[in-house]
């Protein structure tokens, strides 16, 4: 049995504890600005050697987890958001 | 549920290589997987924290999980192969193979699960049924759990190898040694968050195929008809309407199969008696979220067949100028001896397709996750039974919760070496892959009779649990082996001789079940009853349900499962 003390020490702790929410966030804003910036570069430069290279679907799959990865990293940052 | 048999990874000709780029996003997702493992190691100090997460996830947290742990690339793949092999039948295995049972699990099953407070399923058994019908299934379910993981992890190596050239021993031991690291230091909680970062992770990397797909094939209505026209007849593209009789469709089963032996027992069997997939619903902070989980992962897995089946099927109906077809795909045994890409590849196939710099990498990366997440779904339930029902139960029962939690990280990371040693075994006899996947199948059909009987039936007694789980077992290993030794048995047992492999799984599972529960009851009404007093939180009209707090109807679990249901009924309308 875990005696009060610990039980507050405990619940500090899942206070401070960052959202899976958000470690999904960041994930996707880094793979999304990655994305951006390849896209960005067929863009303007050498364009990939796939099936509908030309509709672009790096940038554009980058813009979408950009703004997915955008939004959760600010809605679940540590600073608002405990736990789960 | 794992694909049947047929899926197994073939060594072939390299496909594409990787840029920095696409090494850049590999690299992201390990150092944040790893960063997780050592963030979350601090939180996870007692036994209930390691095994359980402190069951305090969410219930979206734990229905992501739920579903998550079940999204194994070797599935992803599999599945998609099977979709060009057998066209939208394979859609069955993700809708009315799972969509029924994973509601079920949530509204009916999960009360008793969850109020019993137990860690395990095994542990349910042994509430219920005893010690001999716990050892019994712990046994069982470590050895398979710990199996499946080494031929996850082996799997996960060849398509490495195949796709990008990679050596198989590099991808066994980082793989096995990252899953290791995070699942030792974080346990189930470190899973979790993994297990929902990946499912995202696999819509990202995944979802870019079939929208491609579709563009190419000039919408889902011109697909229809491109396959029918490849195929000759346009039996690939509907659900139900081929499976009058054996010889009507590519799968060779019949409509009693798919809804007794797949959508009942095999379904059932899996989604609610698995601890694989139970554990992360054990998680959940309340008993509300422990139902709504399963009601939220049947949602999600309802729409899995667009990233899974349609690339299948967009392959199938893919035509070159010239009318033929673009993927020429054989089973296999052929793709062995032929150097062909085999079903299984038309995943990957599919991804060099239409993903160049950046989005390969994205879709490599979420393969390899779906990899590790089948890995750590079973290491991380290896663990737990190991140490709830083997090691606490028989060998020492009175040591400190901190024993136990050591227990579990040094179980975790001696279950994965066991792991690695399969996959090599795998390596130089790659039938036994085949035989594994098989021997998981015998233990969950009758383990769902033992299970239902004793939730729903007060009269089922200990001795009746025990025979009926042994009998069913028994029952299902020794129809595998008939059929391998006298393929005529499969006449027999699926009742056609137009019968293919495929409909053996699915009557087997329901022999197997109809004869677990016939003992269990014969063997019950000749022993004496349990009292009632001894079955309180275990058994259906015994034990006074707690509510689960919802008070509006939005809140209340039953309400979304109709809503499910109704969505479910719809969709196998529309796909007839």
């Amino acid at each position: 049995m875990k005696d009060n003390r610990s039980q507050e020490q405990n619940r500090q702790t899942r206070r401070a504890r960052l959202s899976i929410w958000f470690f999904c966030g960041i994930l996707m804003l880094a793979d999304g600005l990655v994305l951006l910036g390849q896209g960005i570069f067929e863009r303007f430069g050498q364009k990939a050697a796939t099936v509908l290279a030309n509709l672009q679907p790096t940038l554009w799959w980058g813009v979408l987890l950009t703004i997915f990865g955008v939004f959760y990293t600010v809605r679940f940052r540590p600073a608002t958001h405990s736990t789960d | 549920m794992l694909s049947l048999a047929s899926s197994f990874p073939v060594l072939g000709v390299q496909m594409t290589r990787l840029n920095p780029v696409d090494v850049l996003i590999l690299l992201l997702y390990f150092a944040l997987v790893i960063f997780i493992g050592f963030y979350v190691k601090g939180s996870t100090n007692t036994s209930e924290e390691f095994f359980l997460a402190g069951r305090e996830m969410s219930a979206w947290v734990a229905g992501l999980s739920f579903v998550s742990a079940n999204l194994g690339s070797l599935e992803l793949m599999g599945w998609a192969g099977a979709a060009y092999q057998y066209g939208m039948l394979a859609t069955h295995w993700y809708w009315i193979g799972a969509i029924p049972a994973m509601l079920f699990l949530g509204i009916v099953m999960m009360p008793f699960y969850y109020i019993s407070k137990t860690h395990s399923v095994p542990g349910y058994l042994h509430l219920r049924f005893g010690e001999g019908a716990r050892a019994l299934s712990a046994v069982s379910f470590a050895l398979m759990t710990i199996l499946m993981s080494g031929v996850n992890m082996y799997a996960m190596a060849v398509v490495m190898q195949t796709v990008l050239g990679w050596n198989l021993t590099f991808s066994i031991w980082v793989g096995a040694g990252t899953v290791a690291l995070y699942v030792m230091l974080g346990g189930l909680r470190s899973a979790i968050i993994n297990e929902v970062l990946q499912f995202i992770l696999i819509w990202a990397g995944a979802a870019t195929i079939p929208i491609l797909g579709l563009i190419e094939a000039h919408g889902w209505t011109n697909l229809k008809t491109q396959i029918a026209t490849n195929i000759g007849n346009t039996n690939y593209t509907h659900l139900w309407n081929t499976l009058g009789g054996f010889k009507d469709n590519p799968m060779g089963v019949h409509w009693t199969g798919i809804v007794f032996g797949l959508g009942f027992v095999i379904s059932f069997g899996y989604w609610t008696t698995d601890f694989l997939v139970v554990q992360r619903v054990l998680s959940a902070n309340s008993l509300r979220s422990a139902k709504m989980a399963p009601v939220i992962g049947a949602a999600f897995k309802m729409a899995i067949p667009l990233i899974v089946i349609l690339p299948g099927l967009i392959a199938l109906g893919l035509h070159n100028a010239d009318g033929s077809m673009v993927f020429h795909l054989v089973p296999g045994s052929v793709a062995k001896a032929t150097g062909q890409h085999s079903y299984d590849d038309v995943l990957p196939l599919m991804l060099v397709r239409y993903c160049g710099p950046g989005l390969l990498g994205l879709g490599i990366t979420a393969l390899i996750a779906g990899f590790m997440s089948g890995m750590a779904g079973n290491i991380s339930a290896f663990s737990t039974v190991w140490t709830y029902d083997l090691y606490s139960a028989f060998i020492n029962k009175r040591a400190s919760d901190r024993h136990y939690v050591a227990m579990g990280r040094w179980s975790t990371v001696i279950g994965m070496l066991v792991s690695i040693a399969t996959a090599y075994l795998v390596m130089n006899a790659a039938s036994i892959m085949d035989y594994v996947q098989a021997l998981f199948s015998f233990f969950i059909a009758p383990l769902f009779g033992t299970v239902i009987l004793g939730m729903l039936w007060k009269r089922a007694t200990r001795a009746g649990g025990f025979w009926g789980l042994l009998a069913g077992t028994t029952a299902s290993i020794g129809m595998f082996v008939w059929v391998r030794l006298n393929a005529d048995g499969l006449r027999y047992i699926a009742m056609s001789p137009d019968a293919r492999p495929m409909a053996e799984n699915l009557y087997r599972a329901l022999w197997s079940w109809l004869i677990c529960v016939v003992v269990t009851v014969t063997v019950s009404l000749m022993t004496n009853a349990v009292p009632t007093a001894q079955l309180a939180g275990l058994v259906y009209g015994v034990t006074p349900l707690p509510s689960d707090g919802a008070e509006k109807l939005w809140q209340k679990p039953a309400f979304w499962a109709v809503v499910v249901i109704v969505v479910f009924f719809i969709l196998n309308i529309v796909f007839f």
